[in-house]
C-alpha cells in the first residue's frame, strides 16, 4: 500500500517537472513568432504609408510623368545605379607578403572575408558600398574561383579596397563588433594585412550598371 | 507482542500519512503549475490574436492601396515607356512584389528524422544568397523577407537570425524557404553543385525544385542621410 502510494507520488513529481519544462518550451518558441509578427506589422504599416503618399500624389498631380521621373530618380538611387558621394570609411585588405608552404589558405584574403565585411557594413547602416570600384548591389556576387575573386562578373585581385558610405562612427562600431578583431588575429598569425581609413574628405562609389530583367515580372494587383 | 504490533502499526500509519500528504501536496503543485501555464498560454494567445488581426487588416489595406495605385497609373496618362522603365528599376530595388520562373530551396535542420551537428547559420544563408546572385538571380527572398542589396543577415543574441532586421527564425528550430527568380536551370545547377551537397552532408533535409514563384516586396526603407548623388 505504502509502496503504491510512494510510486504514485514519485510519478506526480516527474509529471510536474515535465509539465514545467513544457511550459518553458512553449514560452520560448512562441516569443520569436510574436516578435516576427510585430516587426512585420511595423513594416507593413510603413509600406502602407508610403503607398498612400504615392496615391495622394498621383491623385493631386495630374502630370503622371513628372511623378514618374521623381520615382525613377529614387529607384535609381535604391538600385545603386547612380554614383554617390559622402562621408565613409575605406578598408584595405591584402594577402600576406610571405607564405609558408603549409596552410596556404591562411595567407590569402578569401571571398568569405569580403562577404562578411560587406554584410557587417550593411548591418551598420552603410548607404552605398563598392569593392575595387565595383558597386555592391542586390545582384552582386563575390565569388572565388581559384586564383581570383569575381565581383559583378569582373575578376579582382588583391589588394581589395572596400569603400562604404554612411555614418563613420556607426560603420566603425559595427566592424569592431563583428569581424574586425578576427581579421586582426589573422594579421598577427599569418601576416595578411587589414587597414581601416576614416578620411575627413568625402568618398565616392561608382554607379552599378543597369541590368536587363528577363524572368521577374511585377505581381499584378487585382482589385477584389 | 501486542505492543510491538501496535508500534509497527503506528509507524506504518505515520508513513502512510506522510506519503498521502506528500501526494496531496504534489497534486496541488501540479494544479498550480497547470493553472499558471494555462494563464500564460492564454496571454500569449491573446497577444498573438491581436497581432494577427492587425496583420490581416494591414495586408488588406496594402492590397487595396496597391491596386488603386495601379488603376490610377493605368488611367492617369503616365508615359507607358517610363512606367515600364520604372517597373524594371523597382524589380531591382525590390520595392514591388514579383513573380516568375525560378527555384524553391527548402532546408530543414531539425525534426524527428533529421539529426545535424550544426544547424543552418548566417554564413550558410549568406553563401546561398551569393551563389544565387552568381547564378544570375533577379530577385531572392528568405522566409518572407526580400533580400536586396543592402540586406544584412546577422544574429541577434545567439539564437535568432535577422534579415532586414526582422527575425526570420530560431537557430535549429526553423525551416528555411528560399525563393529566387531567374534562369531556373542555371540556379538549380549552381545550387546543387555548390550548396545542396554541403548541406546534405551536414545531415539536413534539402528540397530544391524549379518552379514559378512569387516573392514579397522589400518592406524596409532605403535611406540616404549621408551619401548623395555625386553632383556633376
Amino acid at each position: 500500500m505504502a509502496g503504491v502510494l510512494f510510486v504514485a507520488a514519485l510519478l506526480m513529481v516527474m509529471l510536474l517537472k515535465s509539465n514545467l519544462s513544457a511550459t518553458a518550451e512553449t514560452g520560448q518558441t512562441g516569443l520569436p513568432g510574436l516578435l516576427q509578427l510585430e516587426v512585420e506589422n511595423e513594416q507593413l504599416a510603413k509600406d502602407n504609408e508610403r503607398l498612400w503618399q504615392e496615391l495622394t500624389q498621383l491623385q493631386n498631380n495630374q502630370n503622371g510623368s513628372e511623378l514618374a521621373a521623381e520615382q525613377m530618380d529614387a529607384a535609381r538611387l535604391n538600385a545603386g545605379q547612380a554614383e554617390m558621394t559622402g562621408p565613409g570609411i575605406r578598408i584595405i585588405l591584402d594577402d600576406a607578403a610571405e607564405r609558408e608552404n603549409t596552410g596556404y589558405g591562411n595567407y590569402v584574403i578569401h571571398e568569405e572575408y569580403l562577404r562578411q565585411l560587406v554584410n557587417v557594413l550593411w548591418s551598420g547602416g552603410a548607404e552605398a558600398i563598392a569593392i575595387n570600384d565595383q558597386r555592391v548591389t542586390g545582384q552582386t556576387e563575390i565569388f572565388c574561383s581559384g586564383a581570383f575573386i569575381q565581383i559583378n562578373g569582373v575578376r579582382q585581385s588583391p589588394p581589395y579596397r572596400i569603400v562604404a558610405l554612411g555614418n563613420q562612427s556607426d560603420l566603425r562600431a559595427a566592424l569592431q563588433f563583428y569581424f574586425w578583431d578576427q581579421l586582426g588575429y589573422y594579421q598577427q598569425q599569418y601576416g595578411i594585412t587589414r587597414e581601416l581609413e576614416i578620411p575627413t574628405q568625402p568618398l565616392t562609389v561608382p554607379a552599378a550598371k543597369s541590368r536587363a530583367i528577363r524572368f521577374a515580372a511585377p505581381v499584378r494587383e487585382t482589385a477584389s | 507482542m501486542n505492543r510491538r504490533l501496535v508500534g509497527a502499526a503506528t509507524i506504518a500509519a505515520l508513513i502512510l500519512g506522510f506519503l498521502l500528504s506528500l501526494q496531496v501536496q504534489t497534486q496541488k503543485s501540479v494544479d498550480l503549475a497547470e493553472q499558471i501555464q494555462a494563464e500564460r498560454l492564454d496571454q500569449i494567445a491573446g497577444v498573438l490574436r491581436s497581432l494577427q488581426d492587425e496583420n490581416a487588416r494591414l495586408s488588406e489595406e496594402n492590397h487595396y492601396v496597391a491596386s488603386e495605385l495601379e488603376r490610377l497609373r493605368g488611367a492617369g496618362g503616365m508615359n507607358p515607356l517610363l512606367a515600364a522603365q520604372l517597373e524594371q528599376l523597382k524589380i531591382q530595388d525590390g520595392t514591388i512584389p514579383v513573380q516568375g520562373l525560378g527555384v524553391k530551396l527548402v532546408i530543414t535542420d531539425s525534426g524527428p528524422d533529421v539529426t545535424v551537428l550544426y544547424p543552418v547559420n548566417t554564413d550558410d544563408l549568406c553563401s546561398i544568397i551569393n551563389t544565387l546572385r552568381f547564378a544570375g538571380a533577379e530577385a531572392i527572398s528568405i522566409n518572407g523577407q526580400r533580400v536586396v542589396g543592402s540586406s544584412s543577415v546577422v544574429m541577434s543574441g545567439n539564437a535568432t537570425i535577422l534579415i532586414n532586421s526582422v527575425p526570420i527564425g530560431r537557430v535549429g528550430a526553423t525551416t528555411y524557404e528560399i525563393l529566387a527568380i531567374g534562369d531556373p536551370d542555371t540556379m538549380h545547377d549552381y545550387l546543387s553543385r555548390l550548396e545542396v551537397f554541403t548541406l546534405k552532408q551536414a545531415g539536413m533535409r534539402v528540397d530544391l525544385t524549379k518552379e514559378e514563384v512569387t516573392l514579397p516586396s522589400y518592406k524596409g526603407s532605403y535611406y540616404f542621410d549621408y551619401a548623395s548623388r555625386t553632383s556633376t
